[in-house]
């Protein structure tokens, strides 16, 4: 029983999440100006295939990575044109950009990578390397939680205290809020709308192809159909979770991340004593974020003026 | 020139002109994506309407077997399809299709292993009982959203996942086939068997019934008061509230409606062609029907045909994937394009509900 709980469960807890912080905070960067971004999971699905191709491409890692971040941004670039240009409703251009980003990174990946393995070419790709952290592995709890994490991880870690503090004390973070609650009355303040808005959603497009790219370049090493596996929607009940907050939304995809990582430590050991079932551990992320929706605690309060 | 311009403001001239740049988008699209596998181009489409139409007569693939292809997909699209054009209808957006779906299938696939039950009864229990699995998986959103203001858009992408999990952990754990090792359920009885059309194809009667509720939904839709208050829900909501409408029973029951559609497109899948529950089963054309409903105006008779369209598409390009190696994944790319053109159009002239 003490063998579940200890800082490795912590060290492989951060591992999960960072993906989950990363397109959380993107989420969160589109939905403050007001664009609702159902589209986080494709978003995160073709960052992970440009990133593991550019990496396969050049062998550089921080090149899959520009890639990750560059075609997450064009993704993005389509919800916003979409949502802005052509007023199309928020939700229906998020579900066809999922369903773009599945279809497209899944023929790209049977048109680009498979004919290399068919001829006997590795599809691994060097990702990036863990951390030194030097002395820092010598103190008690820290060294093990930073034990093999990459500089991705410390980012996603670091990110919602820069945001907070961003979107807090910064004449751009009042204007996404006050672009977030009333367009209309932000216009005639003199706030360029579109430009803040688009500013938003191209941000979370970045954030959520760096997500993209941790999956490929810091956890499998390679592409695989479909790999982001709903993350984009845990990270969206993250950012609903966390009530739009950078720290709550940051808080509860590590929450998120805790619950995957407990699911693969335990694998079907009892906890306490009780055998939890693998499948409502998967659920739990999903079924809190409805109880949060649902319940009276904490008032969720979505930027007023989301959708619009 | 500015006859020209007189002659296009014509409503008929501005829905021919948006169904030609439709159509330009299909093709193009399709064209591309084909182009870039490198395969020629008069070939590829003559297999991928093989697949589609049955015509011109493939080698590998017999004009039946195509049409079987084509409306075994339609039924479920069609059903799905109806589902969320039907909650849109009432202004609610179902994402939550695949999760009822998958409910659907579930309590279909336990009904119709359950010994016992008088033969003509069978069947039409496991169907309703889907449909039922359906309405309930879809009742907790509706109410949450009335009740709460939670966004039925997040709570049914979350429903669609909390059922993904618990259908899997139910096959798994209790109501696994205990003749095997796999994760599935035992064959539904033949007594719970949709038979099929007739002994020349393997489609079953789920087509028929599904064009059936197609039919009576739009009766009801646009020939009843009741759907006169639920089309005006979805229209204005104020507006409606204002002329005594009871707006949250409307959406409540619309979305009722909506999960029973979609738990009977699983049911239908169960009953009518896998005979059993499974861990992976499909549920994707859930979200499927979303294209389905946004193509066909959330009409139902607009809705019979784009399932029929969006089924065609799917097919040819499954069969240019068997015969060419082509990726499968173009019906998809495609069909992205597609709803991001209509929604692009139709938004543009007014709101999403309608």
């Amino acid at each position: 029983m003490g063998e579940v709980f200890d800082s490795q469960l912590i060290n492989t807890a951060l591992r999960q999440a960072t993906p989950l912080i990363l397109a959380a905070l993107g989420g969160l960067l589109s939905e403050r100006t007001g664009v609702i971004n159902i589209g986080l999971e494709g978003k995160i699905l073709m960052g992970a295939f440009a990133g593991a191709y550019g990496a396969l491409l050049t062998g550089s890692p921080w090149f899959g990575l520009g890639c990750a971040m560059w075609v997450g941004l064009l993704v993005a670039l389509l919800h916003a044109i979409a949502t802005q240009e052509f007023r199309t409703d928020h939700v229906v251009s998020g579900v066809a950009i999922n369903l773009l980003a599945l279809g497209l990174s899944t023929y790209l990946f049977r048109q680009l990578i498979l004919p290399r393995e068919e001829r006997g070419l590795s599809s691994v790709v060097r990702g990036f390397e863990p951390l030194q952290a030097g002395w820092l592995v010598h103190v008690p709890v820290l060294g093990a939680l930073v034990k093999d994490q990459t500089w991705l991880t410390l980012f996603a870690v670091l990110l919602p205290f820069i945001l907070f503090w961003l979107l807090n004390h910064t004449r751009w973070g009042l204007r996404v809020d006050a672009v977030g609650n009333d367009a209309m009355k932000a216009r005639t303040m003199g706030v360029p709308v579109k430009r803040v808005r688009y500013l938003g959603v191209l941000l979370s497009g970045v954030l959520a192809g760096m997500a993209g790219a941790f999956l490929t370049l810091a956890s499998a090493d390679q592409f695989r159909e479909n790999m982001s596996a709903g993350r984009g929607f845990i990270a969206l009940a993250a950012l609903i979770f966390g009530r739009w907050h950078p720290l709550g939304a940051a808080g509860a995809a590590f929450g998120f991340g805790f619950f995957e990582a407990l699911q693969m430590r335990l694998q079907g050991q009892p906890l306490f004593g009780l055998q939890l079932p693998t499948d409502l551990l998967l659920m739990l992320p999903y079924l809190l974020t409805v109880i949060a929706l649902a319940g009276s605690f904490g008032r969720m309060k979505p930027p007023a003026d989301l959708g619009n | 020139m500015r006859s020209l311009r007189k002659a296009l403001s014509h409503a008929w001239m501005r829905w021919l002109l948006n169904a030609l740049i439709g159509a330009l988008v299909l093709f193009g699209t399709l064209t591309l994506l084909i182009a870039l596998t490198g395969q020629p181009i008069g070939a590829s489409y003559r297999i991928l309407l093989q697949g589609a139409i049955g015509f011109p007569p493939g080698e590998q693939l017999t004009p039946l077997d195509a049409w079987d292809g084509v409306l075994h997909d339609m039924t479920l699209l069609l059903l799905t399809g109806l589902s969320v054009g039907l909650a849109l209808q009432a202004g609610l957006f179902n994402i939550g299709a695949s999760g009822q779906l998958l409910m659907g299938a579930l309590v279909a696939a336990y009904l119709g292993v359950q010994q016992g039950i008088p033969a003509g009864l069978h069947l039409p229990l496991a169907l309703l009982g889907g449909a039922l699995a359906g309405a309930l998986w879809a009742f907790i959103p509706a109410l949450l959203k009335v009740w709460r203001g939670a966004h039925e858009v997040i709570t049914t992408i979350m429903f669609n996942y909390i059922a993904l999990y618990f259908t899997h952990w139910l096959v798994v754990e209790y109501l696994k086939d205990p003749a095997g090792a796999a994760p599935q359920t035992a064959p539904v009885l033949s007594g719970a068997q949709l038979p099929p059309l007739g002994s020349f194809i393997a489609t079953s009667w789920g087509i028929v019934l599904a064009m059936g509720l197609a039919l009576l939904l739009w009766a009801t839709l646009y020939r009843t008061v009741w759907g006169y208050e639920l089309r005006a829900t979805g229209a204005n909501r104020d507006a409606a509230e204002a002329a005594g409408i009871p707006t949250r029973r409307r959406m409540v029951e619309a979305m009722l409606l909506a999960g029973a559609f979609a738990g009977l497109a699983g049911a239908v899948e169960v009953c009518g062609v896998q005979y059993r529950f499974f861990e992976g089963f499909p549920s994707e054309y859930g979200f499927d029907g979303i294209a389905v409903a946004l193509m066909g105006a959330n009409h139902p008779g607009w809705t019979v045909l784009t399932a029929y369209a969006l089924g065609a598409l799917r097919n040819g390009a499954y069969n240019l994937h068997v015969v060419t190696g082509a990726p499968k994944e173009i019906a998809m790319i495609v069909q992205a394009a597609l709803i991001l053109y209509v929604a692009a159009l139709r938004l543009r002239r007014g709101r999403l509900e309608g």
